[in-house]
């Protein structure tokens, strides 16, 4: 197989990119904090050098206005202001990062051992955490303070160190607590790794995005807190921070002496560096906490497509030569690639392949659902003849759900935790003209009935539900507007088998009443056989072979498709041995010349595979493939512009 | 119920945590405190003063330390918090009286505004990034946060009191303003308000910018909303019942917490107009060693917090089915 592709950076590069400062630096407020940052640091460091002042001498004439000598003034007691601002970013950094960096330590100690132990010692922990979280900040601070009167910077230090950690705790422990319950930890638990391993080895890197965010966020509040302090005289002020600054020029009257340079000049200085870690703190947040996001509403739609649309041979969805992916920071991923396939009304069309092959994407993308990163490329998806890629954002609401509905592959997640399911029923029927009460009601209840689940649950929220009811829920909104077709991605892979099967024997009977299109993803083969009408098998973004269910049982044709069959259990016969299908799938990132299963093909054809595509082509009737063993065809390379998946 | 009654449980505990550790402070200061306020008020404190303060701190009877404690508990209990050094003779109750009104009305009244701008701003800021004023927002409201607030507030004073006398110095009131509540007294008192009220407004609704822009980032990424927008629902069901009623509540949480802290008044901005509120007693309690008043303030913090905290988690359970019935938070 031969890639046109870059080459891979080296590990080196990546290690850089994924270290801390890598985050620091990947996102542009990140970036900006960092540059403010460094900057205050090395205009401390080089103080002398870059003035020759010292900054608590009082050697030049009072209140002067800024001007040639002193850039900044001077203050009252004849210093200048330049000098003291210089000098300034010392301790003012100092304390800023040295409170940021303990107080991270405390918060960190804190929150990953209440999260690991949990039990009694994450009791005890959490309520001290929330204790220090209530005590208010800065009244504390100032009476501790009085009665530290005088001792100077690390005192200052490690009492706002010591108020500053539980909100960093609590972030950290309900962070720990998600990963815990991750399989890799799950692993080195089982594999007997000591605490201290499992917590530093396995915990620790994942988390060091939340422990840099939060480092940052408590400097911000160490360098207030100490402005605030020094500014009411607490804590040293013959030291010079741009927080005692303040306070000088508060004590000397500045402003009616009309020096406003005195006050703003340091103030300016504690709002830029807090900007710089609050900057920081948000961009590395945005980063790491994939929460936080970067997806936008409806996807764009695609310009109006040039030539004539090709269509009229009475298929319900028609999906053409259809480009998806995900655009993200190292260029374009391309899991849906020049897809073409018709649904015909009334037909249960089974997707399968691999994780990781595309599927939902291609479900996604055809009916308009994609959300950014994911984006449509190119290519057509016609419902009832009107192109789904093309149309703008009211068109789309209005026809979504009517003529077109979706089973969400993580139903667990997919109801409004906040409201009632009543209305989540309703809202879909009201958002396409069902008003009336009593009709909203008796549908309701209907449909209920439809999927097996009590009337009475109408009026619960979707926490007093077990997933299968939730999931059962969800295909009764499904079908709520008996659209003619439902997109169902993986509906029933969390539940158990039985109810599996009742479910879907009820998705089938409606369908069959209704006659309804069904699009169903997943990776369950059995289940798929049994089921469609037709199947599709997916590799690596592609099509390679579309047949009715019985031919891809039967006759497979694509060593692909052979694979799988002999992967997965019949449904009926004896027990055999199942093997797996070595090696793996090509990265959606890459742009392929030759056949996409080329290296895990034991029948491939060297010289002719990896350097020319298959076409998918029928080769017997309602039975296309993509190979050159059943095939000549190539595909005469419907290759995208270059910008598009490949690594610039 | 039993969601409200751990709640109830933690609220009682943090505030005996809160007075025992306001008992034990003023006992690790080397020497005794009112030895060190005699030495600092050198003779000029009167003998019934001093008297009032031994009692203050149960050193007239010096009973064991365990009985100090339990004598200082009922004290408290009783709202007796013994005389104020720097207001002498008053009563630190009498004190904390007459400045409350002034703190919660000011203070209270610019956070709910705050907290409203700052949470709309986040709102729009998070429903339409991409657009160019969306997107300005999140970098001017991180550098209004992270102006230390009294720094913007004599930045206020210079310009538009000093400079330009469209408002006063300071204080609360006009001198010889005459009876509260005529129009005369309104007009002074909202005069005053003004320019503070004006920094903590705009201080503040940063940070609530920040903080909802958060939450409705995450609650856009939730998968219910996918769905939402898969039923083809109007944008305004969403942003309203789906959006705002997800994305609200950790909001709540620290709009709780900062209506706690109204109490405590922003120490600060209060002490830069000599507003006459209890942050600006606390100050003027530090810089005069004055004890007493200093300990009732900062419980009076505490417990405000406290409650307010204990309210905002009643109302958690009413809005958030979830917490209702114990699943979760």
């Amino acid at each position: 197989m031969t890639t046109t592709a870059a080459t891979p950076a080296p590990a080196s590069r990546n290690w850089l990119r994924d270290s801390v400062i890598g985050l620091m630096w990947r996102s542009p407020q990140g970036r900006v904090g960092l540059i403010i940052l460094l900057t205050m640091f090395f205009l401390g460091l080089f103080a002398p050098l870059i003035t020759p002042y010292d900054p608590s001498v009082g050697a030049f004439a009072t209140n002067l206005p800024p001007g040639a000598g002193h850039p900044l003034g001077t203050t009252a007691l004849g210093q200048d202001i330049f000098a003291q601002l210089l000098y300034g970013a010392r301790l003012t950094l100092l304390i800023g990062l040295a409170s940021g960096a303990i107080s991270t330590l405390i918060g960190t100690t804190m929150g990953l051992t209440a999260a690991y132990f949990g039990g009694r010692i994450g009791a005890v922990i959490n309520l001290i955490t929330n204790v220090v979280l209530v005590v208010p900040g800065l009244p504390m601070l100032i009476v501790v303070s009085a009665f530290l009167r005088g001792t100077g910077v690390l005192s200052i230090i490690l009492v706002i160190a010591l108020t500053g950690w539980p909100w960093g705790a609590r972030v950290l422990r309900s962070q720990a607590l998600t990963l815990r319950e991750r399989d890799f930890v799950h692993a080195a638990t089982m594999s007997g790794e000591s605490h201290v391993r499992i917590v530093f080895k396995e915990m620790l890197p994942n988390l060091a995005g939340i422990i840099a965010a939060n480092f940052f966020s408590t400097a911000l509040y160490a360098v207030l807190s100490e402005a605030s302090l020094s500014f009411l005289g607490i804590g040293d002020v013959s030291k010079v921070t741009w927080g005692t600054m303040l306070y000088w020029a508060q004590a000397k009257q500045a402003l009616l002496q009309g020096s406003w340079w005195w006050v703003a000049a340091p103030g300016l200085g504690i709002a830029l560096l807090g900007t710089a870690f609050a900057l920081l703190n948000f961009g590395i947040d945005e980063i790491s906490n994939p929460k936080s996001g970067h997806r936008t509403k409806a996807p764009k739609a695609l310009d109006p497509v040039d030539g004539t649309p090709v269509n009229g041979n009475g298929a319900l969805l028609s999906i053409t030569n259809l480009n998806a992916g995900y655009s993200t920071p190292e260029g374009n991923v391309r899991a849906v690639r020049d897809v073409t396939l018709d649904i015909a009304p009334g037909e249960f069309v089974g997707l399968a392949g691999e994780s990781g092959c595309g599927k939902s994407t291609l479900a996604f993308a055809a009916t308009r659902l994609l959300e950014s990163p994911g984006v449509v490329f190119s290519g057509q998806s016609r419902l009832n003849g009107k192109d789904l890629l093309r149309m703008n954002a009211e068109e789309l609401r209005q026809i979504r759900w009517k003529e077109y509905s979706l089973v969400f592959q993580a139903s667990m997640n997919v109801l409004n935790p906040v409201i009632k399911i009543r209305e989540q029923v309703y809202d879909a029927m009201q958002a396409h003209g069902v008003k009336d009460a009593a009709t909203l009601d008796r549908r309701a209840r209907e449909l209920f009935e439809l999927v097996g689940i009590r009337e009475s649950y109408l009026d619960a929220y979707p926490h007093q539900l077990s997933g299968g009811m939730k999931q059962r829920v969800v295909i009764a909104i499904a079908l709520a507007l008996e659209p003619k077709l439902v997109v169902m991605d993986e509906p029933t892979t969390a539940l158990d088998v039985v109810v599996q099967r009742q479910i879907l024997q009820e998705i089938n009977d409606v369908r069959r009443r209704l006659n309804i299109s069904i699009i169903f993803i997943t990776h369950d083969l059995s289940l798929l056989v049994e089921m469609s009408d037709r199947m599709a098998i997916m590799y690596a973004g592609e099509i390679v072979e579309l047949a009715s269910a019985d031919d891809i049982y039967m006759r497979p044709k694509h060593p692909y498709t052979q694979k799988l069959m002999t992967a997965f259990p019949p449904l009926s016969g004896d027990r055999e041995r199942r093997e797996g299908i070595p090696g793996r799938p090509p990265s959606l990132s890459l742009e392929l010349s030759g056949c996409p299963f080329f290296d895990r093909c034991s029948l491939r054809i060297e010289g002719k595979c990896d350097t020319q595509k298959p076409a998918l082509v029928q080769v017997e009737v309602g039975h296309q493939v993509a190979c050159f063993l059943h095939s000549g065809a190539v595909d005469a390379g419907k290759t995208l512009n270059p910008d598009l998946g490949v690594n610039a | 119920m039993i969601y409200i009654l751990k709640r109830l449980g933690l609220l009682l505990f943090t505030l005996w945590i809160a007075a025992t550790f306001n008992f034990i402070l003023p006992r690790l200061v080397p020497g005794d405190p009112v030895g060190a306020m005699m030495a600092r008020y050198q003779g000029q404190m009167t003998p019934e003063a001093a008297e009032a303060l031994k009692k203050a701190y149960g050193l007239d009877n010096l009973g064991s330390p365990l009985q100090e404690y339990f004598h200082y508990l009922v004290n408290i209990l009783h709202g007796d918090f013994g005389r104020s050094v720097s207001h002498f003779p008053s009563p630190v109750s009498e004190v904390i009286g007459n400045a409350a009104p002034w703190t919660i009305g000011l203070i209270g009244v610019t956070t709910i505004l705050s907290f409203l701008i700052g949470s709309l701003l986040g709102l729009f800021s998070a429903w339409r990034k991409g657009t160019f004023i969306a997107d300005i927002l999140p970098p001017l409201a991180l550098f209004i946060n992270a102006m230390p607030y009294f720094w913007f507030a004599q930045l206020l004073v210079y310009f538009f009191a000093l400079k330009r006398d469209w408002f006063p110095l300071s204080g609360n009131l006009d001198a010889f303003v005459g009876d509260a509540w005529t129009p005369k007294w309104i007009a002074s008192m909202l005069q005053h308000a003004l320019l503070p009220g004006l920094t903590i407004v705009v201080t503040a609704a940063g940070g609530w910018l920040i903080t909802m822009r958060n939450n409705v980032m995450s609650v856009l990424s939730e998968d219910y909303l996918a769905f939402a927008r898969a039923k083809g629902l109007s944008e305004g069901r969403i942003l309203n019942r789906y959006v705002l009623k997800n994305a609200m509540l950790p909001s709540l949480t620290a709009f709780g917490m900062a209506l706690g802290f109204v109490v405590g008044g922003a120490i600060l901005v209060e002490t830069v107009f000599s507003y006459p509120g209890l942050g600006f007693y606390l100050y003027t309690a530090v810089n005069a060693l004055d004890y007493p008043l200093m300990q009732a303030i900062f419980l009076m913090i505490a417990t405000s917090v406290l409650v307010a905290n204990f309210i905002v988690d009643l109302l958690y359970a009413v809005i958030d089915p979830r917490v209702r019935d114990g699943k979760a938070r």
